[in-house]
């Protein structure tokens, strides 16, 4: 195969919900299959996730790019997502055998999404302490992302949430398009994130 | 397991004139299978999918080029793959003179795609056409909008 370019996957969701832990477990998870991979990470106003993620010694410092959104954080990955393309493009200038670069947007609501010019595949990362009714208000997030992960399943029973019923309406809102639960603090559930991801964009026998 | 076809450029048009001809001539000794991939979808430049065949491609494309109707993915011998895209369905929505500006307001905070058309504001339905009605309802209910099919 020729080398255009990585794939780039986004991952939205809240404040909170945990997409800097997830991308903190799924480095180490697509390294073990293979994957030569970067991140850019967007903050309001600091570099704070990107430092966060430096200093977990998962990646070299010079593979996590910091993009800084000034405001909403949704105008950099949807309406004017140039800024995290010309990051994700200079990756692929630095690094030519790269397979993927994971673009985790700032913080926002339910209504965020990102642009298919920016991304080939977004997941979406929501969690249980946010409470069991996020998937029945039917956020664009939740009902148009590529993949909807359900965060800190453990937390379930300390905040009131029966967890199965959050995962069949999730489902249902989707359509039944996926639907997966991870436990970022215990890497639970990575895996099946991981291998969701490669499916989707990198090469593989079918 | 099967390898993927992967599909890197797009060869051009099935209607390009050289390409026509190619077509022709596979779909007498071969076969010419479809990728089919949703409006919604054309974005994409990098996915797998399969054929109306079976087929299973690993779309990979440069992220300049853009999917189209009728792009020719891949020729051989015996074998074609050309692209189709589904029907785009659209909501004809006919403003009030008082609606207008709410209406396009509306529509442009929901982020929908839209084009005008003969007065009305045509809205690509990319989901079910209901979640787009649950949105006009106030608007319709104060008579500032009306669909028109």
């Amino acid at each position: 195969m020729r080398k255009i370019g990585a794939a780039r996957i986004g991952i939205g969701g809240p404040v909170g919900s945990g997409k800097t832990a997830l991308v903190e477990r799924l480095i180490p998870a697509l390294h073990k299959r293979g994957v030569d991979l970067a991140v850019i990470t967007n903050d309001l106003v600091t570099h704070e996730d990107a430092e966060r993620l430096r200093r977990t010694n998962l990646l070299a410092p010079e593979r996590i790019l910091a993009v800084e959104a000034g405001a909403c954080p949704h105008t950099v990955i949807r309406e004017d997502p140039t800024l995290n393309m010309e990051a994700a493009d200079s990756l692929d200038r630095d690094f030519p055998d790269l397979d993927l670069i994971l673009i985790e947007s700032g913080g926002d609501n339910l209504a965020s999404t990102f642009s298919l010019d920016l991304v080939d595949y977004w997941l979406f990362v929501i969690d249980v302490a946010g409470g069991d009714d996020i998937p029945r208000k039917r956020g664009p997030g939740v009902i148009q992302s590529d993949l909807l992960v359900i965060n800190k399943v453990d937390l379930a029973p300390y905040v009131g949430v029966t967890l199965a019923p959050m995962i069949r309406e999730a489902s249902a809102a989707r359509a039944g398009r996926p639907v997966l639960c991870t436990n970022c603090r215990a890497n639970e559930g990575i895996d099946a994130v991981a291998d969701a991801l490669c499916a989707a964009v990198l090469y593989q026998a079918a | 397991m099967d390898q993927p076809i992967v599909i890197e450029a797009i060869m051009g048009s099935q209607t390009d004139p050289t390409l026509a001809e190619r077509l022709h001539d596979i779909s007498h000794h071969g076969v010419v299978e479809v990728l089919f991939v949703e409006p919604a979808d054309l974005p994409r430049r990098r996915f797998h999918s399969h054929t109306d065949r079976g087929t299973a491609c690993f779309v990979s494309l440069p992220r300049a080029t853009q999917l189209f109707d009728g792009a020719v993915l891949h020729l051989e011998n015996d074998r074609a793959i050309i692209l189709r895209v589904g029907q785009q369905n659209w909501l004809r929505l006919r403003p009030s003179d008082d609606g207008a500006m709410e209406l396009g307001y509306l529509a442009g905070n929901l982020h929908w795609k839209v084009r005008f058309e003969e007065g009305c504001l045509m809205v690509a339905l990319d989901r079910p056409v209901e979640e787009y009605r649950a949105r006009l309802v106030d608007l319709q209910s104060a008579g500032k909008v009306s669909v028109v099919e």
